[in-house]
């Protein structure tokens, strides 16, 4: 059985029949070919799959695609309007990116972050990011990375 | 200001906005036409009797494609080192997570489902899963063939060590342990297989040795070398863990089965049941020194986990007995090392390789005896470190080494001096160093060395092929330096393509911190033989002879006359004019001077270059819970010239962080059946930002003579010393020392709690 679906996702506007069980995650990935959010776990532990649904970081994963109907989703493809975000920038100019995925996840997080809070304190930072997996970086570059982004929101 | 345009200079990866913008298509990102989903069905039991396996309802089920047992394999034994390996058990199951069958279907949901519809009948069977006890006499057998579960010995001895440890003025005395971790790289493995009409195959996959692999696997399937085509596109992570792995052959057979593409990526419950975590072992050790602090003899007897099949553990054991050898000058070493077959997950690498587990224990017994001699830690490092341009008791030859100004330059950055004569309740502070190879000439099968292919077309843009394996750490980006260091020109208009065994150069792959220093040595050669071709194009454009031009920044120009001038696209366009339409094509290689070591005694040099480091953490313990905090650390290593100093300090950093995981918090456990218990991220917990402090990485950089312009290898020595230096500073905060690892704070607490009561 198939249930309409009409969802955003990066600004364009999507009417679909889904499985009623299909996640958030799979939506983007296999019947729209968003691939640059990542599966990591598929359990909601390591933060790669985070997406923004009406502005709020979830781990798609964890939301039913229905839960998001009539919703709007941001995806890391649709970070930044025909140019790269200062934070896809500043994660590859600080060395925040290894093999690369946590990096969709990560920077949609510190997206969510700096909209709410445009100049987050160390420890802010690292609260917003404490459920999101790396295990490349060690996460020094990362925490510094979004840094530099918060100081020039302030300039 | 530096020598170099390129190199020894921090660059982002070349790749790096692609990752970053969700561009980058990860092995589990990959589609084709018609591509199927596959699953795995695993045991339940650790050690089970397959009496029948009924797949007809799975196989009738709408949408599954294919389903496969062992009969629908090749039925070959194979295995990297050792054939004790088939495609789906033959009959028994000797693993918690052994693969019995799988499935392929039009969507995951299905092929799931399908899972469910496989029945099979097991007897369950006695099982083992501590290696010692399955080395007792009475113990369950693995595989009835192998005698005492024992999958390998080895042995190693120079000097006389009893006579040595007698004479010696204290011998310290302990039995440690490492446990098994799980590598836990953020993308599970896997893989796509398609087979095309004349039923050659392709394998896309995440893997650090596809030329080995693709041997391997060759075999296994029964097939000739030139029917496998492995491709690497980019992957998230591997950390050692991807290389050879029955997920991979069992994509090819449900591919084959069903006609049909298949993508096959593990869930993270796979991964973690299925996958090739660390080498657990027993290390017993014994270690003299003279009354001044003269280290004298060292014996080691180690006793490894296996698991049920061999992938790399015996080499890994056989790396603990002897790597740290060549750390400081030993009179006498003596080693046995058991790798021993278990019912548990099949072991394998994880940055260190053995060297990470062995260097634990040296490191914690150094720490003992400096307080027993009552010698400053880092002094007694300084006074056995072995020097520049020394030969190791194994015959190591020891030419840049940068370990002495590793240790001064950390204790100095840590302040250590200060920090341990000022001490402070449950705060501590504690070091450790490392050796390590790049590349190993004893691991490398046939030979070892890199290859590369550099690639000027018409365009004037440079195309680079190499062998080893970006798994994410910025070879690609490394590999792009170097070549245009060496062709003069700007970073951004060389692309580094992807490894794919129909093109590229049969690389050994990245594993032994050999990338930088084996394929980066290859595709200079490669460049160099490139600027050759075309400076002789360019001194006929400029009517100079050929040793009289020079290319930097994308220009040839004459040495003499700087003025005169060719852009490198004129160049590349007039090589191509000039040679009816051929590129330039340069190809070159790099065989280090290393020695197989001696069958017997294993003497000879197994790597072209030895990096160094040492590591100080810093650690606060609260009393009442046990919890341990790493407050700060200082991370030294000698890396010879950092081809680029960023991607090094990540290197670092990412190293650290994994080895204070495994000191503190992480541990494969098992219940009494054998079965992991905690197969997620919620339950194995891996450092998260919270738990990882400032990593100040400090860089010493003596050029090393076999290097790159200089450069050795960092991804393992920037994990090796992690683990004794915490807990060398939680024995400096608490006078405790935990010998058996993970340090959780429960086991910290109930340390704590007999020690209040001693004092009682
Ligand atoms: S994939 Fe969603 S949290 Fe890991
Ligand atoms: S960069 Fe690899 S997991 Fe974060």
């Amino acid at each position: 059985m198939k249930i309409p679906l009409t969802i955003t996702v990066n600004g364009e506007r999507y009417d679909l029949e889904i499985k009623p069980n299909r996640t958030l995650l799979d939506l983007l990935r296999e019947d729209l070919g968003l691939t640059g959010t990542k599966k990591g776990c598929g359990l909601g532990e390591c933060g790669s799959c985070t997406v923004l649904l009406d502005g709020e970081p979830v781990k798609s994963c964890l939301i039913l695609a229905l839960q998001a109907n009539g919703k709007e989703v941001l995806t890391i493809e649709g970070l930044g309007k025909g140019k790269p975000d200062p934070l896809q920038i500043a994660f590859v100019e600080k060395g925040a990116v290894q093999c690369g995925f946590c990096t969709p996840g990560m920077i949609m997080t510190a997206k969510a972050l700096l909209n709410k809070n445009p100049q987050p304190n160390d420890l802010e930072i690292k609260e917003a990011i404490a459920g999101n997996l790396c295990r490349c970086t060690g996460y020094n570059k990362i925490v510094e990375a979004i840094k530099s982004c918060a100081a020039s929101t302030k300039r | 200001m530096s020598e170099f345009d390129i190199v020894n200079k921090s660059y982002p990866q070349i790749d790096g906005l692609n990752k970053a913008t969700g561009k980058t298509e990860f092995v589990s990102d990959l589609v084709l036409p018609n591509m199927l989903y596959g699953r795995v069905l695993r045991s339940p039991y650790a050690h089970a009797r397959i009496d029948h396996i009924d797949i007809s309802k799975a196989k009738s089920l709408r949408g599954v494609k294919a389903v496969i047992t062992y009969d629908d394999t090749p039925r070959i034994k194979f295995g990297p080192r050792s054939e004790d390996w088939t495609i789906l058990a033959d009959g028994k199951v000797r693993f918690y997570g052994d693969e019995v069958a799988a499935v392929a279907a039009v969507d995951e949901d299905i092929a799931e489902e399908a899972l469910d519809l496989i029945k099979v009948e097991y007897t369950e069977l006695p099982a083992v899963f501590d290696p010692v006890e399955a080395m007792k006499p009475d113990a369950p057998l693995v595989h009835e063939n192998k005698e005492n579960n024992l999958a390998a010995e080895f042995k190693i001895e120079a000097g006389d060590v009893d006579q040595d440890l007698k004479n010696s003025y204290f011998v310290y005395k302990d039995r440690f342990y490492t446990n098994q971790v799980y590598q836990a790289y953020l993308e599970p493995m896997g893989a796509l297989a398609s087979v095309d009409l004349s039923g050659r195959i392709t394998l896309w996959t995440g893997t650090q040795i596809p030329n080995m692999m693709r041997i391997t696997y060759a075999k296994a399937l029964g097939i000739s070398l030139d029917k496998l085509r492995v491709i690497v596109p980019d992957y998230g992570g591997g950390f050692g863990a991807k290389m050879e792995n029955n997920v991979h052959l069992i994509t090819i057979v449900l591919a084959q089965k069903a006609g049909q593409p298949v993508k096959l990526i593990n869930t993270r419950f796979d991964d973690f049941v299925g996958g090739n975590p660390r080498v657990a072992m027993y290390i017993d050790i014994k270690l003299g020194v003279t009354k001044d602090g003269f280290i004298t003899g060292k014996d080691v007897h180690i006793v490894g986990t296996n698991g049920a099949r061999t992938v790399y553990a015996p080499v890994i054991v056989a790396t603990a007995c002897y790597r740290p050898d060549s750390l400081y000058r030993f009179k006498s070493v003596r080693a046995i090392g058991h790798t021993v077959y278990t019912n548990t997950v099949p072991t394998s690498c994880f940055r260190g390789f053995g060297n990470s587990q062995m260097t634990f224990v040296l490191e914690s017994a150094l720490d003992m005896i400096a307080e027993e001699l009552n010698i400053d830690p880092a002094e007694l490092r300084l006074k056995n470190g072995i020097g520049e341009n020394e030969v190791s008791i194994h015959g190591w030859k020891i030419t840049s080494n940068g370990l002495k100004d590793c240790v001064l330059l950390a204790t100095k950055k840590a302040n250590w001096n200060q920090k341990r004569k000022k001490r402070k309740f449950f705060r501590g502070i504690g070091l450790a160093c490392c050796n390590h190879v790049s590349g190993n000439r004893a691991f490398a099968r046939e030979f070892d060395g890199g290859a590369g292919i550099v690639r000027i077309g018409r365009d004037g843009n440079v195309t680079v092929y190499y062998g080893e394996s970006d798994m994410g750490q910025g070879q690609k980006t490394v590999f792009a330096q170097i070549v245009a260091e060496r062709l003069g020109v700007p970073l951004d208009i060389i692309t580094v393509e992807q490894v794919d065994t129909d093109i590229s150069p049969f690389g050994m792959g990245s594993f032994a911190t050999r990338g930088t220093l084996m394929g980066g040595n290859g595709v200079l050669k490669a460049a160099e033989d490139a600027f050759k071709q075309l400076a002789a194009v360019a001194a006929d454009m400029l009517q100079a002879p050929p040793d009289e031009v020079e290319c930097k920044k994308g220009k040839f120009f004459l040495k003499s006359s700087p003025q005169k001038s060719v852009s490198f696209k004129e160049v590349a366009e007039m090589a191509t004019f000039k040679r009816a339409g051929a590129p330039v094509v340069g190809v070159g290689f790099y065989k280090p001077p290393t020695e197989l070591p001696d069958p017997k005694t294993k003497y000879g040099n197994i790597s072209p270059a030895y990096p160094f480091g040492c590591h100080i953490a810093e650690v606060e313990v609260d009393p009442d819970t046990g919890q341990i905090t790493v407050t700060d650390y200082v991370a030294a290593n000698d890396i010879g010239r950092a081809i680029n100093p960023m991607a090094v300090e990540g290197q670092i950093q990412g190293g650290v962080a994994q080895g204070l995981g495994w000191t503190l918090m992480e541990n494969m456990a098992l219940d009494d059946k054998g079965k992991l218990i905690n197969p997620d991220f919620l339950d194995y917990v891996i450092p998260c930002v919270m738990d990882v402090p400032e990593i100040k990485p400090i860089l010493v950089e003596p050029v090393d003579p076999e290097g790159p312009y200089g450069a050795k290898g960092i991804g393992e020595p920037a994990l090796n010393p992690v683990m004794a230096a915490i807990t060398n500073a939680i024995y400096n905060a608490t006078g405790i020392r935990i010998k058996e690892l993970p340090i959780t704070a429960e086991k910290m607490l109930k340390k704590l709690k007999e020690m209040k009561n001693k004092i009682k």
